[in-house]
């Protein structure tokens, strides 16, 4: 243990067989995060931005790229406030990032691969770990929220589209497919049909006006930017309101139940 | 993995089901009878369909062509063929689609501004990928409303499925060996990379006493103990690393694929296929179903506005085909290998078989009897809030022409056998 | 996870056994909750493997019902009758008499009362993450029919009741034999018990949208935000573990030090 440890331990003046108590807690309460949130933030993204996430076909520059991060970002940024607020630990966004990452490869196997037949270039996941590590480190030198939220929640989302690029960016050079251009993205939403899931159905980008430099994805990423800063305001006080202590009285008559009155 | 299903199988089926697993094994549809009747007697009329093939090996393909007529008394419950995609129905990506088209054109996006009333042609060029016993159908769908399934056809894939491949040449030069594993192992890397930097980060935190000596640390005001100097000095570090690391991903991604374009989606357009000209109008008078007798009745007036004689010789509707059997042109209109369960057996009864005479008007019944009304779930119709049937009638002129023609209405329910 | 048990009062100065771990966290139950569950979403998983694409495509087929309705009238009285029997039986053997609870058997029950909330997580891992997606695989894969597919038919049908077996047992459980726990009614707890629980009614909203809208299956339509809004719950569960934290630290030097405990409350 290292004198760190050791002084932590001595200022919380709890008795040796406590301290090895709160550590098995500790060890449950880990599981218990790990578990809970791998279904919760997953259920989150999935009911919110799964097609995204789930179709390299969906994956394009104006949607993709603004709502994904939006929506990674929500119940981490509460992850973080609990975290932060009361045990000063500035892991709530990475541990939401990766917990998320690992359920979806999870599921993208045992789901779409085993069980659909579809090839895992069909559902390449993304991930926000860079925005969430760069959101948990801003935030423990800045020590404010206020200044997570301005700083953090924007780089969150920044960086979002160059950290997923590196993993996504074969499935877009070009394919000529009868006579027409295609990503390779295109083609593998065509070639392993989906009965379910018609072409038509991607909210994806329909063309775009005036750019800086061709590309709309980077107006996209500051858009998305300016919301997360705001959502992450909006969920690091849903964090903290959700995680009350708060009791309200149980009856007499509850209380004569069970010897208490 | 073939393996454990097998011996799952066999598992699952003596301890949790016993008998009935064996007994329940022949007939399975993909799911077109569950949908709702009016779905599949007043919009798409699938007729024409063919399959090249019936038994094919891994990565050896199947054509599926055929035509639909858009049907004029469109339901109100299903939007309008405004955006439209040609697809097709099998149970998973059993198959990899190669082509498709609609009307001759490539039919890889979707297409907008279809009509009702009017026909179109499909061609779907399907390369076999996972071993087994598939129904195979072609199928659109509309915007709003979802997929439209024509009738399906059992085809079996033999071989193995680790011998697909679906290879690609990139208009940029890269050499795609196979669809199915493209990029999977870098996006496996990136991602693996991310997880260890993160669950470093994580440790590190997690290593010390945790949440109840923190949790009174932070009460006793010892802030200075939980967040140290060397803790914000690495908190430093992996912020310059993960912005670091996310924008030396994207160089790097840039410099390995220079050339890359976004996602393609524009909508396709191509006009119906030309109106033949018509040679019979139909005035619809009614329709019976006779719930006991399984048996759908209509009359109708005919009148034969064409310079020949006509007969009729089908009735079509949800896939399923009542042929005249008296007329040997329209038996030669049924392809021999058409699956069989969507033949009525018993024929279209009608109830003046001769030849209507050009500027003629006859009164005619039709008799359609099968227990394919019950099979393939049809007589839900007498649910419906909008009880309409409707259907294609081919008409057949002495040269064996074919002319087809639209008819339907409201369809009343008879409960006792009369 | 412990009964109750009628409170006598312990010598303090006890040595040996009530000074280890292993006297106040007992994982045997809890070890066996999560094999059964490990078992039973295996189970399922393969289930769905072996017979979803042979006969779960037909709602109207006879086989449908054979192989995947037997399931859901198998599953929901099963899993829902276990629910009611576990929770009467917590409820009957409460403990009668909390204030004269002994500091070891509170603390005790703090952490079966953990292991209840470790388990409930573990069964929200399989419906908010493992079948949830599955329910992807398939409904966006084939044609949908009815509300019973053999997706639903574990994910809705055996998942909640799983889910809502643990998350109302351990809020039984707390209120019949942790003092602060019934004194007052946790608001969090309530949070994170109630709205994974409304994930069940809430089925109507999902399937009524399902019935008449006749949508193409979008996984992020706004028809399925009723489950985004009620998981967001989850969030509810470290406020219960801050009202833990709150009584186990005076629990742990009264057990284990010489500092006299607060009251329960």
């Amino acid at each position: 243990m290292s004198p760190n440890s050791r002084e932590i331990l001595a200022v919380s003046e709890l008795p040796p067989e406590g301290a090895k108590l709160s550590r098995i807690w500790d060890w449950c309460v880990v599981a218990a995060v790990a578990l809970l949130f791998m279904g919760a933030i997953h259920l989150h993204v999935m009911l919110t931005v799964g097609d995204w996430d789930m179709f390299i076909d969906w994956k394009d520059r104006q949607f993709w790229v603004l709502v994904t991060p939006v929506s990674m970002l929500m119940i981490p940024a509460a992850l973080q406030a609990v975290f932060w607020h009361y045990f000063r630990l500035p892991i709530g966004m990475t541990l939401g990032a990766v917990l998320l990452l690992i359920a979806t490869w999870i599921t993208r196997y045992v789901g779409w691969h085993l069980w659909g037949y579809f090839p895992f270039t069909m559902g390449v996941p993304a991930t926000m770990i860079a925005g969430a590590l760069a959101c948990d480190a801003i935030l423990l030198i800045v020590r404010s929220s206020l200044l997570t939220s301005t700083f953090g929640g924007f780089v969150f989302a920044l960086l979002f589209y160059p950290s997923n690029w590196a993993s996504l960016a074969p499935y877009f050079i070009p394919i000529e497919h009868q006579g027409m251009v295609a990503s390779v993205a295109d083609m593998i939403g065509y070639v392993f049909p989906r009965s379910g899931t018609p072409e038509y159905i991607r909210m994806i980008e329909r063309g775009t006006l005036r750019t800086y430099e061709g590309t709309t994805v980077w107006i996209s990423s500051f858009f998305a930017g300016v919301i997360c800063i705001f959502m992450h305001m909006l969920w690091w006080r849903i964090g903290l309101a959700f995680s009350t202590q708060r009791f309200v009285d149980s009856s007499k008559r509850f209380k004569k139940f069970v010897g208490l009155a | 993995m073939a393996a454990i299903v097998r011996a799952w199988k066999l598992v699952l089926s003596m301890i949790v089901l016993g008998a009935l697993a064996a007994e329940a094994l022949p007939v399975f549809a993909h799911g077109e009878r569950a949908q709702e009747p009016y779905l599949r007697t007043r919009t798409a009329h699938w007729y024409d369909v063919t399959w090249s093939a019936d038994k094919l090996s891994v990565n050896q393909e199947i054509v599926v062509t055929g035509k639909f007529r858009l049907y004029s008394d469109w339901p109100d419950a299903v939007q309008l063929p405004e955006t439209v995609f040609v697809s097709n129905a099998t149970p998973g990506p059993v198959f990899a689609r190669v082509d498709s088209y609609l009307n001759g054109v490539p039919a890889r996006q979707s297409f907008r501004d279809l009509e009702v009333g009017r026909d179109y042609e499909y061609k779907m060029v399907l390369r076999a990928r996972i071993p087994g016993r598939y129904h195979v159908h072609p199928m659109i769908a509309i915007k709003g409303s979802g997929p439209l399934v024509g009738p399906g056809r059992w085809i079996n894939v033999g071989g193995t499925a680790d011998d697909f491949n679906y290879s690609l040449t990139a208009i940029s030069g890269e050499k795609i060996d196979d669809l199915e594993t493209w990029g999977v192992s870098a996006a496996l890397t990136w991602h693996s990379i991310w997880l260890v930097i993160a669950a470093a980060w994580i440790l590190w935190w997690v290593r010390r006493p945790l949440l109840i000596p923190r949790y009174l640390a932070l009460k006793k005001e010892r802030e200075d103990l939980l967040t140290t100097d060397t803790d914000i000095k690495l908190g430093i570090v992996v912020l310059v690393v993960a912005v670091g690391l996310a924008f030396y991903g994207y160089n790097w991604a840039q410099s390995k694929y220079p050339r890359t374009v976004p996602l393609q989606a524009g909508t396709m357009y191509t006009p119906p296929l030309p109106v033949q000209s018509p040679v019979v109008k139909i005035r619809f008078q009614e329709a019976k179903y006779d719930v006991p007798g399984r048996s759908m009745r209509m009359v109708m007036d005919v009148t034969n506005i064409s310079d020949k004689p006509l007969r009729l010789g089908e009735f079509a509707t949800a896939s399923i085909r009542f042929v005249n059997h008296q007329l040997p042109a329209a038996k030669a209109n049924v392809a021999a290998n058409y699956p069989a369960e969507l033949v009525a057996r018993n024929g279209l009864g009608i109830s003046d078989d001769s030849e209507i005479k050009p500027g003629e008007t006859k009164q005619i019944a039709i008799d359609a009897t099968d227990a394919a009304w019950e099979i393939e779930r049809l007589t839900s119709f007498l649910t419906d809030v909008d009880s309409k049937v409707g259907g294609l009638l081919f008409f057949f002129d002495p040269e064996g022409r074919r002319h087809i023609a639209e008819v339907g209405g409201p369809i009343l329910p008879v409960f006792k056998k009369s | 996870m412990s009964t109750a048990s009628v409170a006598i009062p312990v010598p303090r100065e006890s040595s040996g056994a009530d000074r280890k771990a292993g006297h106040y966290v007992r994982f045997n139950l809890f070890a066996f909750g999560v094999i059964v569950m490990v078992a039973m979403f295996g189970a399922f998983r393969m289930y769905q493997q072996v017979f979803a694409w042979e006969y779960g495509l037909d709602a109207t087929a006879p086989e449908f019902e054979t192989y995947w309705m037997t399931l859901v009238k198998i599953e929901i009285p099963v899993l829902f009758g276990l629910g009611f029997v576990c929770w009467g039986y917590l409820w009957l053997t409460r403990d009668r008499n909390m204030s004269a609870l002994t500091p070891k058997v509170e603390l005790q029950r703090y952490f079966s009362f953990t292991l209840w909330l470790v388990a409930y997580t573990f069964a929200i891992y399989f419906i908010g993450s493992f079948f949830a997606e599955g329910d992807g695989v398939w409904h966006q894969t084939v044609l949908r029919d009815t509300p019973f597919t053999p997706s639903h038919n574990v994910l809705f049908y055996a998942c909640i009741p799983t889910y809502i077996f643990f998350s109302v047992g351990g809020f039984v459980y707390a209120i019949t034999r942790l003092p602060a726990f019934s004194r007052g009614i946790s608001v969090a707890h309530v949070l994170a018990v109630l709205g994974p629980v409304l994930i069940l009614p809430n089925l109507g909203f999902n399937e009524w949208g399902h019935a008449y809208w006749l949508t193409e299956e979008i996984f992020s339509h706004p028809l399925h935000w009723g489950f985004v809004v009620l998981g967001w719950n989850a969030l509810a569960l470290p406020g219960v573990a801050l009202q833990m934290i709150q009584r186990m630290v005076p629990l742990f030097h009264e057990v284990f030090g010489d500092m006299p405990a607060k009251p329960a409350d």
